[in-house]
């Protein structure tokens, strides 16, 4: 077993995925503000089409660990100050391969105050928060991250043990719901993301990519959020937001993944017990 | 605190697994003879037939004096079904002024393939046989072993096979985002 693993993370290094991991120190650190801000550049015309993000003055804020103790799971924080003109939010990890990590969009029922989120950094990078205003303009706030290695991490646990209970949901708010007052829920989901760098340590292959890319929240016929997403987002994500329950507070979450998997449970908010 | 502890295990493991890597590396794997087209990551040999195996400091030299770095390191898989609003912008770090072929490196080439290495040398090196060229990719790569070979096997003189490659580099100068070759398009293999 030992040299199996042996063999899996040197087989990793060759591939580069986790490059700088033995390596960079601060002082030969490629990374210059300048190299940083042409990275930014590049993604802003990828991801707004060329359009521009203003720095937020206050209206959103990323909340990140500057150095994070496990690049496989980096928790982040975005406040919204003016949550009533939000239209969207964007988290975005600069240096991933896929950078977008999540892409929400809020309905009426959200109350989108906080958003809570688990991510893979992959190397030092800067990471974005981007809000859409309801006039259309984009306002943003970053921070650095020094992590590395987060997308090619082994998952510690064979395929199977990582596919097993895949899709399960489940919801937990932090207090009593009750209609038309603000509440903030965490959303569990079960699936192991596999974002296609990870090799598998037995077989030495890689696991082809399978991540969640749709989760639609709804209260009824009112949405809380549409979040599309990719592989940034960690194993087993879990998603804490805002919302303003409706009259029945029947809650349906609907998960989505890349191989066209569906999954949906109903909540009903105005009952639950912790 | 259960995924901690693995992690540290992992890290154990991979911190031991990495020196008897380096103890390995002493003996190396035997040299093919002709390209090599098994997995492409793994113990490659400690010599090369033809062409001369550098150091970091070796490299460094090399690069100074105005030699051409090749890069055959392989692009990250794209991943399935993603959609427009989720770009695919992979960064690839690499030594300063290296030419990125992706995939540079495969060993059973088809025709088309050979004949697109063959050409996009020839371009890079203004078909001169004698300049340097530095061939590289990442430890443990037999990619950058083929791309040597395949040199020597095209009549270049000076072929330098640096097997340390881009974490060698790193860890002793600046690494730096490099694009993929426009001229080379991963495609044809």
């Amino acid at each position: 077993m030992t040299t199996r693993l042996a063999t899996a993370f040197l087989g990793l290094c060759a591939l580069g995925f986790i490059a700088p991991a033995f390596a960079q120190s601060a002082e030969n650190s490629p990374d210059s503000p300048a190299a940083r801000e042409s990275r930014w550049q590049e993604l802003e015309k990828a991801i707004f089409h060329g359009r521009t993000a203003t720095p937020s003055s206050g209206v959103v804020t990323l909340e990140a660990p500057n150095r994070a103790e496990d690049a496989a799971l980096v928790p982040m924080t975005v406040t919204l100050k003016s949550a009533d003109k939000v239209k969207a939010l964007w988290l975005i990890i600069d240096d991933n391969p896929m950078p977008v990590a999540a892409h929400i969009v809020f309905g009426p029922a959200a109350d989108p105050r906080e958003m809570k989120f688990r991510v893979r950094v992959n190397d030092f990078t800067n990471v974005h928060a981007v809000a859409q205003l309801q006039n259309g303009a984009l306002v943003s706030d970053a921070a650095f991250v020094k992590a590395s290695g987060g997308c090619s991490a082994p998952m510690g646990q064979s395929e199977a043990d990582a596919l097993e209970g895949i899709g399960e949901i489940r919801l937990k708010l932090a207090g009593p719901a009750q209609p038309g007052v603000p509440v903030e829920a965490k959303l569990m989901l079960r699936h192991p993301n596999f974002n296609g760098m990870q090799m598998n340590q037995l077989t030495r292959l890689y696991t082809p990519a399978r991540y969640i890319d749709k989760v639609t929240v709804r209260d009824g016929d009112t949405i809380v959020f549409d979040m599309n997403s990719g592989i940034s987002l960690a194993a087993n994500p879990v998603l804490s937001f805002g919302l303003v329950p409706r009259s029945l507070g029947r809650l349906t979450v609907e998960v989505s993944d890349s191989s066209n998997t569906h999954w949906r449970k109903d909540f009903d908010i105005l009952r639950m017990t912790d | 605190m259960g995924a901690k502890i693995m992690d540290a295990k992992i890290f154990v493991v991979a911190a031991a697994a990495f020196l008897l890597g380096v103890a390995h590396a002493f003996a190396g794997a035997p040299e093919p003879s002709g390209l090599w087209t098994g997995p492409m990551h793994g113990e490659t040999p400690a010599t090369l037939a033809g062409a001369t195996v550098i150091d970091v400091a070796e490299a460094a030299g090399l690069k100074a004096e105005g030699a051409l770095l090749i890069d055959v390191a392989e692009a990250p898989p794209k991943p399935p079904g993603a959609s427009s609003d989720m770009p695919w912008l992979p960064v690839h770090m690499s030594i300063p002024g290296a030419v990125w072929l992706a995939g540079g490196g495969f060993g059973a080439g088809s025709p088309a393939f050979q004949r697109r290495f063959a050409a996009r040398l020839a371009d890079l090196t203004g078909g001169d046989k004698k300049k340097p060229v530095v061939a590289f990719c990442h430890p443990r790569c037999w990619g950058s072993w083929n791309a040597a070979k395949r040199l020597v096997l095209l009549g270049y003189g000076k072929v330098y096979w640096f097997p340390g490659g881009v974490e060698a580099w790193e860890d002793k100068y600046a690494a730096a985002p490099v694009k993929p070759d426009k001229a080379w398009a991963q495609g044809d293999r």
